[in-house]
């Protein structure tokens, strides 16, 4: 086994001056400013795991660092004093209850400098979060007996044991299937000037980590099938013990997971890239993005798929939407760069599903599925999507958790509608899908999105702390579904070419780095050559609502005569009605034509306004079918324009192009001149239909 | 008398009574109507001006559900008692109806009239008032205690399993034994109307105590006959699934829609009178043997 691991590391060596030109990369060169190795052992029987950890951080700033900072996040899973169980008691939909002797924690045991010197005196608890919960021990502090200095390294041996939960926020296990996230020690993220930003286990939040490089022994006992971040390079059985040793290791990835089961069926396949994309699909996206051909070329993946045995009958389903998935997200944001990525179908009851980690991360499906319905395909190219945004683009989730969530949730509806089409409404009874029995709706998620984004505008800025959202739903809601509607939103402002470009340039920019918002708005005004600056001080920082539509049309025809006293030939001469009747029967030329005043009056029903070079765009169309196309800046709380025409106006229409799509009340954006009710009728008929239905069930009672 | 012969009895008396079902359906539409009116007013207010208003009656899309979810959000809660108002009322009124059903199909061969129809139902009112205040018992000993009871079982099945086949069995399982039991209790009670009139009686506990000794010598019987006709319901609801599925919806065809839901709810109502007529000729040949 060890000497595996030296084999190991000489090769990576020898790779590493090989591309590096035939010299060691300098720490300040490399991705990532931390290496673990880690040593973990698996309980089955008493659900615990034993670890030891060395860290080796290198001090990339040029402040003298006296501390560090470590999650400790199983700890969030102690007692109900931990910030996270806290902060779900308030939240409806996030409350969290722990069964008794099902908790979960972590003690460090020992922690220690490479010389000996013990850190373990000066460990504190830290809760710096405000509200603060000081029960919380999610943050452990220890000093430095001296400070490391820019460009030092340091290095830590650590010792642990923790209690694995019965499955809590998607770590834990039921039974002996396990799902081991957020389980080790791990240092913050050292921010020059300003400290360590390492922030508690919230409730409503997600991760953020440096870049590290990881070797990872995972013992287990020998009848489980386990899958981990990173690629497995050794397999070391324990005849004795009855155990495995499995060594996995990735470099410049912040975050470790594994999952352990008897009965996972464990599948690989080879993603080949071209074999996925043709030629003139290259070509296509390289003219698109304006990159020369060989930046757009993917490379092969080794995709490792994990899944339940009653799921067996989905293997393809799985590999087909993780192909889609690393095949669109390659050609439009950049090349996956990783060797492998593996995904789990999540043990049965460990709650595990639908959750990323790098180069891992967790699908979710049910037993029983219809094709129409893209799951768990939405899923699986999500998860793998975080891959890009989180896991390369690596954001603070805590603090700015749409860069992540946003974008990719838009990203998946994109790749989702480019790979399948519409879905249809996953709806079950029991289990059972009704789309075996029933046409149900279907739906382009960029829709599901807007309907839910909505309604929580007015609740928090998109670019709330996410901790601070009102509630759970409101940071779904804004951080997921809003953020995506106003991507897309963005997209038909720029046009879907130039949005490729922002995100692939956004996305190879800040590769391995810790992208801010102004640095993501930063690269769309530099990509589109304007200042969009508004749009996100409109739509992400604040709660204003977006609504512009149209709230009168009036056509009236043009009268030559009107009534009242004028004045001719220095006499006040007045018109009445049938004066003006009798002057029009006179003067009516043979086929004079009829000619209408068309009054449209538009409106700024939100407070969200559009600005810089932005104007909407009003259409009105007339009888004749002819049309007039004029713009408004938006500014006012309304405007009318007038239009004079042969014809009578069939309708107006603010936003015709539905560029607007965050636009809460698209209801209002057209108006009529006459009104129709054929769809009104046939909507109120099925109401009326579920009605009596639910009325002649109640008589059955009677 | 085997049941396939009740069956077609039952049948018969029900085919007869086609002015019932009339009264019947009228009912229903009005009191829905009374519930869907608030929306239509408005959806008619706010859609029928604008482009989104033809599109709400093409099939759900959720551009204009979203802005329905969104622009009602303060309305829901009066939603809520538009409905619960109109179906309690309902619910009392059927107490009421009842007894016109069940007394029409007792006289055999007499023309349903408005008269004779509302002259049973206010006659045998406050007797199914208080069988329903009876029933009551029924279904909290069936909700209450025996469904805790197999729920319980159920969980001791499933809380140990290690894949999803246990869950999806169970909760599907459940249904239907809830779905059989509460056939049962519904039946129990049925037949506990038609002796009342059968009998003309007012004595509705005795009629209630002396019907366990009724159906208990002929239950699996009585039993299977509920459910035959509870077969007939399930077939018309796959029939008109499945020829909903292919009728075109688009235009003026919604009125041919609307025409084939309007059959359903008159063969849910027919298959109501069904069941009591089929209990009430099971009831008359075992009270007169």
């Amino acid at each position: 086994m060890k000497n595996v691991r030296l084999l190991f590391l000489f090769l990576a060596v020898i790779s590493t001056l090989v591309l590096s030109g035939s010299r060691e990369l300098t720490a300040q060169e490399r991705i990532s400013n931390i290496t673990y190795e880690i040593k973990v052992k698996l309980d089955d029987k008493n659900k615990m795991l034993y670890g030891k950890e060395d860290i080796t951080w290198y001090n990339r700033t040029n402040d003298e660092v006296q501390d560090m900072w470590f999650h400790l996040y199983y700890n969030a899973f102690k007692n109900e004093k931990s910030t996270m169980i806290e902060e779900s008691k308030s939240d409806i939909m996030r409350g969290i209850r722990v069964k008794e002797g099902k908790w979960g924690w972590i003690d460090v045991l020992r922690i220690e400098l490479a010389d000996g010197r013990d850190l373990k005196p000066t460990m504190e608890f830290i809760t710096r979060d405000k509200p603060e919960h000081p029960g919380d021990e999610t943050v452990m502090r220890v000093c430095f007996p001296e400070a490391i200095k820019p460009g030092e390294e340091v290095y830590i041996q650590l010792e642990f044991q923790s209690k694995i939960p019965r499955t809590i926020a998607r770590s834990g296990y039921y039974q002996d299937s396990y799902f081991i996230a957020q389980w080790f020690p791990k240092p913050g993220v050292y921010e020059e000037g300003k400290g360590w930003n390492c922030h508690e286990y919230h409730s409503s939040s997600e991760f953020y980590a440096d870049f590290a490089d990881f070797i990872v022994d995972i013992t287990v006992p020998e009848d489980f099938v386990i899958g981990a971040s990173g690629k497995q390079i050794n397999a070391a059985p324990n005849e004795t013990e009855k155990t495995v040793t499995y060594t996995y290791q990735e470099n410049n990835i912040h975050d470790f997971a594994w999952t352990a089961d008897p009965y996972f069926i464990k599948v690989e396949r080879d993603f080949i890239a071209d074999k996925e994309v043709s030629q003139k699909e290259y070509e296509e996206v390289a003219g698109i993005l304006q990159l020369p051909f060989e930046d757009v070329k993917l490379n092969d993946v080794k995709m490792i798929l994990l899944i339940e045995p009653q799921h067996k009958g989905q293997i393809d389903r799985h590999f087909n939407a993780l192909k889609a998935a690393i095949k669109y997200y390659g050609i439009w944001y950049g090349p996956y760069p990783y060797e492998t990525v593996t995904m789990v179908d999540p043990p049965f009851r460990t709650r595990s599903g639908g959750m990323e980690y790098p180069t891992l991360f967790t699908a979710g499906t049910s037993i029983l599925t219809s094709k129409d319905v893209l799951s768990p395909e939405g899923v699986i190219i999500h998860e793998f999507g975080h891959g890009y945004w989180y896991g390369m683009c690596a954001n603070n989730e805590f603090e700015e958790a749409w860069l992540d969530e946003g974008i990719n949730t838009y990203s998946t509806g994109k790749t989702v509608a480019w790979a399948y089409g519409p879905g249809t409404l996953p709806m079950a009874f029991n289990g059972i899908p009704l789309s075996w029995f029933l046409k149900l709706p279907i739906y382009y998620d960029y829709e599901l999105d807007r309907a839910a984004a909505i309604n929580v505008v007015e609740l928090d800025p998109i670019t709330t702390y996410s901790w601070h959202f009102i509630n759970g739903a409101s940071y779904g809601g804004n951080v997921y579904m809003r953020a995506s509607t106003c991507l897309n939103t963005l997209e038909r402002l720029v046009g879907q070419d130039m949005m490729f470009r922002i995100l692939r340039t956004f996305q190879m920019r800040f590769r391995y780095k810790h992208p801010h918002t102004k640095d993501f708005i930063d690269v769309v005004n530099e990509v589109t050559e304007r200042d969009l600056t508004w749009f996100f001080k409109e739509l992400f920082f604040d709660t204003l609502d977006f609504d512009y539509g149209v709230s009168s049309l009036t056509s009236k025809k043009m009268k030559k005569y009107v009534r009242g006293v004028f004045e001719t030939n220095g006499n006040k001469e007045e018109y009445t009605k049938q004066k003006i009747y009798e002057l029009e029967e006179k003067n009516k030329a043979p086929e004079q034509k009829n000619v209408y005043i068309t009054k449209v009056k538009t409106r700024r029903f939100g407070e969200a306004k559009v600005k810089g070079d932005v104007a909407l765009k009003l259409k009105i169309i007339f009888d004749n079918d002819s049309e007039e196309i004029c713009y408004w800046n938006g500014q006012e709380r309304w405007k009318e324009f007038t239009f004079e025409k042969p014809a009578k106006a069939k309708y107006a229409q603010i936003d015709p192009d539905n560029i607007w799509l965050i636009d809460s009340n698209i209801v209002n954006n057209s108006i009529k001149r006459k009104p129709s009710r054929i769809g009104i009728w046939k909507l109120t008929s099925k109401l009326l239909f579920w009605t009596q239905n639910c009325f002649q069930m109640i008589s059955g009672l009677s | 008398m085997g049941i396939f012969k009740l069956f077609k009895l039952g049948v018969q008396t029900a085919n007869k009574k086609a002015r019932m079902l009339i009264y019947l359906w009228l009912t229903n539409i009005l009191f829905s109507l009374i519930v869907v009116s608030p929306v239509y007013f408005l959806l008619q207010k706010d859609f029928s001006k604008s482009l989104l208003g033809d599109q709400i009656g093409e099939g759900m899309n959720l551009i204009w559900f979203g802005d329905i979810i969104f622009k009602y959000r303060d309305f829901y809660p009066s939603l809520i008692g538009v409905f619960i108002i109109p179906a309690v009322l309902f619910f009392l009124l059927y107490i009421y109806l009842n007894g016109g059903i069940i007394g029409r199909i007792a006289a055999q061969d007499v023309k349903v009239t408005l008269s004779n129809f509302f002259s049973d139902c206010g006659k045998y009112f406050f007797r199914f008032f208080r069988i329903f205040l009876i029933s009551l018992i029924g279904y909290f000993v069936l909700f209450g205690v025996v469904m805790k009871l197999i729920s319980a079982l159920f969980t001791l099945w499933t809380k140990n399993a290690s894949t999803g086949w246990p869950q999806i069995f169970s909760s599907n399982l459940k249904l239907l034994i809830t779905v059989l039991l509460f056939s049962i209790v519904r039946m129990f009670f049925d037949y506990v109307r038609v002796r009342l009139v059968i009998e003309d009686s007012k004595k509705t506990i005795k009629a209630t105590l002396t019907n366990f000794s009724f159906l208990g010598k002929r239950f699996f019987k009585v039993w299977l006959l509920y459910l035959l006709v509870g077969v007939v319901v399930v077939i018309f609801s796959v029939v008109y699934i499945g020829i909903n599925q292919i009728l075109p919806k688009a235009g003026l065809f919604f009125i041919i829609v609307f025409i084939w839901q309007q059959l359903y709810i008159l063969s849910k109502i027919w298959t109501k009178m069904l069941f009591f007529s089929t209990e009430y000729h099971y009831a008359k040949k075992s009270i007169t043997n």
